[in-house]
């Protein structure tokens, strides 16, 4: 590998800001998106009438997570043309199903006793979710996030193809030319920003966390 | 047969150690049982001795060899010692028949001798071979499993046998019904065994020995007889607790207080009032209470060779606690 | 009669417009076939070698537990890597270059999480009282390893095998970016001529075998998978 000092130093600091501007947007909107939409799913789908649902709903997102991410990037070109939506739509539903899926397990993990002994005292269901099924699945839920994280910085990298920009673009064009300043000044930056963004969602989280469950 | 000398044991990472200068012998044929409160160092004494962990310092030996003999194989040592294992530890993925012939196959016996050895081990410890052989474990009872792993430590027929607590998961009743099905089986095995429990109910009805322990230390060891009737401390008077006279009723035969001069009146004929010599004086007791006679005929065999009478029941009450 | 030709009409359009893949898919059969076959040549290499591979780095790191956060350490390194860019290094190494060794190594890198963790997962997953019953009856260490050990994690094992097989199969697509000629491939050229029968047959191809491969493996898994262990599907 010929590896020129000057060439990564510069693809670093000239080439790569504003493409990882977008790329953090690539990851940021899908990420929070798909939060919207996961988490109250999720409780949807624990809530003792739709309970009977969950382990379809389960399969389903397990078989949505088998389905390459390139093909979901691809798949929404054809109907949204070049550009960002058809990259932030992939990316929102890959980024849906680890959310959802650690929700549902959150929840689910909540156990019985605690449960039982919440409504003893005489907490509604309303209560009981928002005191003591949410706050205490919360350390799980947030593992979801940071894999859809770390899950959505690196598959953004495909988003390039379908005209989206980001880092992708610099990876691309390092690959195009042979030129691996380019492919490691790229990565270092997706790392970065996946890193940077799991460092604030695990203060989020140790705020979030009842100090009791905390390691 | 199996002794220990000044053994001691300091596990890595504590300085308090979980065996203290233990030394005692088990004679070959005898059970020997340990009892003593919970983290008192049974089950380890049990893992020095075939050697799943190594003394600190301090010999012990097999047959008159060292099992820290450079020569012996410590895998082949513990084929040769049966191991009935506190959690029970079955194999999950195996069945219950694969379980009890591990040993069989760790030591190559021809296929056709494992099955019905199988079948009879499994009939040997009170489950059906037909109901049981091909379940799994999690598909038995906790009293089921222990069982199972009797069976297992049983297999190959070893000379020695180290029990760690063999029967606590069953319930008092079945208990008491494989303790006697074990020691009728002893009988026959004359195996050499080392048998751990927290009960010392079943430390005085199993033990030819018993070693009692605390925090490492061996505390007082000798005959069941001989720790009833001279505790050495009070700890062993708190562990023996209060039935202490009714246990030794138990354990003493009818056959050595038997009165053999004394005529056997005839309203104790009338009422069927007879034990064997063999059986405990408790027996006697029990018997003089249902047949409301304060005198007892003893037969050995169908002979009649005499009496016990409530007084000598009350002599030998005397003469035991007032040893103590 | 109208609105019956009206409807059949209707049909044919959506058809053309959703389904026009599935022409494609007939049309260029033979390339299908071609792409399959290196699609799968190239995972079955990956999973041969990253069986070898890892499953004796998750046995060795589940013995020497010092070297276990050192393992994981790399493979979480590994796995934010996107995988565009361990294909995309592994090309600018000259005695690779372009082609098949390069995606085969950059996919080995990727296998190792999910099979390590499994392998270590699993092996841990035995407890102690099992291992210590097998001692207890003078099993040989190697015998714990292959008759308690390996037996019981097996199916953990196992899973991570699934695992690693569906998503290798998913991210090889990717591999044709540096020259691989491969499901991916359809999708790749298909953005380049904007052409969406031909995306969508490619995207829809490998999501089928992904899914399908999924499936039959997790059956598998089930068969593979001593009853004694089965407890949890077996009592809900
Ligand atoms: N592997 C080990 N490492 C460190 N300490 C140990 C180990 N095994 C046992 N110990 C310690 O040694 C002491 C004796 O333990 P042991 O298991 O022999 O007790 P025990 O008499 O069998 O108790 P129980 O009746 O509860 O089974 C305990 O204090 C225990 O904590
Ligand atoms: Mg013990």
């Amino acid at each position: 590998m010929d590896f020129e000092m000057e060439r990564f130093i510069s693809a670093l600091i000239d080439r790569s800001p504003p493409h990882a501007l977008v790329h953090l947007q690539l990851v940021l909107i899908p990420v929070i998106v798909a939060f919207l939409i996961a988490f109250p799913v999720a409780v949807l789908l624990t809530r003792r009438r739709f309970m009977r649902y969950t382990d379809r709903v389960m399969t389903f997102f397990n078989m949505g997570q088998t389905i390459p991410p390139l093909a979901i990037i691809a798949v929404f070109f054809p109907f949204l043309g070049l550009g960002m939506e058809p990259a932030l739509f992939a990316l929102t539903i890959y980024a849906l199903l680890p959310i959802a899926r650690n929700t549902l397990a959150g929840l689910k993990g909540v156990p019985q006793e605690v449960k039982e002994a919440a409504r003893g005292i005489g907490m509604s269901e309303w209560e009981m979710l928002m005191r003591v099924e949410i706050p205490l699945s919360m350390p799980v839920v947030m593992a979801g996030i940071k894999i859809s994280v770390v899950l959505t910085s690196g598959t953004a990298a495909l988003g390039a193809l379908v005209g989206a920009g980001g880092m992708g673009a610099v990876i691309f064009a390092g690959i195009d030319f042979f030129r691996a300043e380019l492919i490691i000044a790229g990565t270092l930056v997706i790392g970065a920003i996946a890193i940077v963004l799991d460092r604030i969602l695990s203060v989020i989280d140790n705020k979030l966390t009842p100090p009791h469950m905390k390691m | 047969m199996i002794v220990l000398d000044k053994v001691d044991k300091v596990f890595p990472g504590s300085n308090i150690p979980a065996v203290k200068q233990v030394s005692f012998q088990v004679d070959e044929g005898n059970i020997c049982v340990f009892v003593g409160p919970s983290g008192c160092g049974k089950t380890t004494i049990l893992r020095m001795i075939n050697r799943l962990i190594e003394p600190t310092s301090g010999d012990i030996y097999i047959k008159g060899k060292k099992v820290s003999d450079k020569g012996l194989n410590p895998d082949h040592l513990r084929r040769e010692i049966g191991y009935v294992i506190q959690q029970i530890g079955l194999l999950p993925h195996r069945t219950v028949e694969q379980n009890v012939a591990l040993v069989p196959y760790l030591l190559k016996w021809p296929e056709e001798n494992i099955k019905p050895r199988v079948r009879e081990l499994l009939d040997m410890v009170g489950l059906d071979p037909d109901e049981v052989a091909q379940k799994y474990p999690f598909q038995l009872s906790g009293g089921m499993m222990q069982r199972v792993g009797v069976a297992r430590a049983l297999a190959a027929d070893p000379p020695i046998m180290l029990m760690d607590e063999p029967f606590g998961a069953v319930d008092p009743i079945v208990r008491g019904r494989l303790q006697d099905e074990f020691l009728r089986l002893q009988k026959e095995m004359k195996k050499t065994i080392c048998f751990v429990t927290h009960d010392i109910n079943e430390a005085i009805k199993m033990g030819d020995h018993i070693v009692i322990m605390n925090k490492g230390e061996l505390v007082q060891h000798g005959t069941p007889m001989e720790i009833l009737s001279e505790p050495a401390n009070s700890f062993v008077k708190d562990l023996i607790g209060t039935e202490r006279e009714i246990k030794l009723l138990e354990l003493t035969k009818s056959g050595e207080i038997v009165n053999k001069k004394a005529e056997i009146p005839e309203t104790v004929r009338q009422k069927d009032c007879f034990i064997s010599v063999i059986d405990p004086v408790q027996r006697a007791l029990e018997t003089m209470m249902k047949k409301d006679s304060d005198l007892v005929g003893v037969r050995d065999k169908d002979q009649e060779i005499g009496t016990i009478s409530w007084n000598d029941i009350k002599k030998l009450i005397n003469k035991l606690s007032g040893d103590a | 009669m109208i609105f019956a030709s009206s409807i059949l009409q209707w049909a044919g359009n959506i058809y053309e417009k959703y389904f026009g893949f599935v022409d494609f898919i007939i049309r260029r059969s033979e390339r299908v076939v071609e792409y399959t076959a290196n699609h799968f040549s190239l995972v079955i290499t990956v999973m041969f070698f990253s069986l070898i591979l890892w499953i004796s780095v998750g046995l060795l790191i589940s013995r020497y537990e010092k070297l276990a956060n050192t393992a994981f350490g790399i493979g979480n390194i590994l796995f934010v890597i996107p995988s565009i860019s361990l294909f995309g290094i592994f090309i600018t190494i000259p005695m690779l270059g372009l082609g098949r060794t390069s995606a085969a190594l950059a996919l080995i890198l990727y296998a190792m999480m999910p099979m390590v963790r499994n392998v270590y997962r699993g092996i841990k997953s035995v407890e102690w009282p099992i291992i210590e019953a097998g001692r207890g009856m003078g099993m040989s260490p190697k015998q714990i390893l292959f008759q308690i050990q390996i037996p019981i994690a097996w199916p953990i094992i196992f899973a991570g095998i699934r695992v690693t097989t569906v998503m290798i199969t998913g991210i090889a697509t990717v591999a044709t970016f540096i020259g691989e000629r491969n499901l991916g491939r359809f999708i790749h050229h298909g953005i380049a001529r904007e052409s969406a029968d031909m995306i969508i047959a490619g995207a829809v191809l490998v999501s089928v075998i992904a899914i399908l491969l999924d499936y039959i493996l997790g059956k598998v898994e089930y068969k593979i998978t001593s009853p004694g262990l089965r407890k949890e599907q077996e009592q809900s």
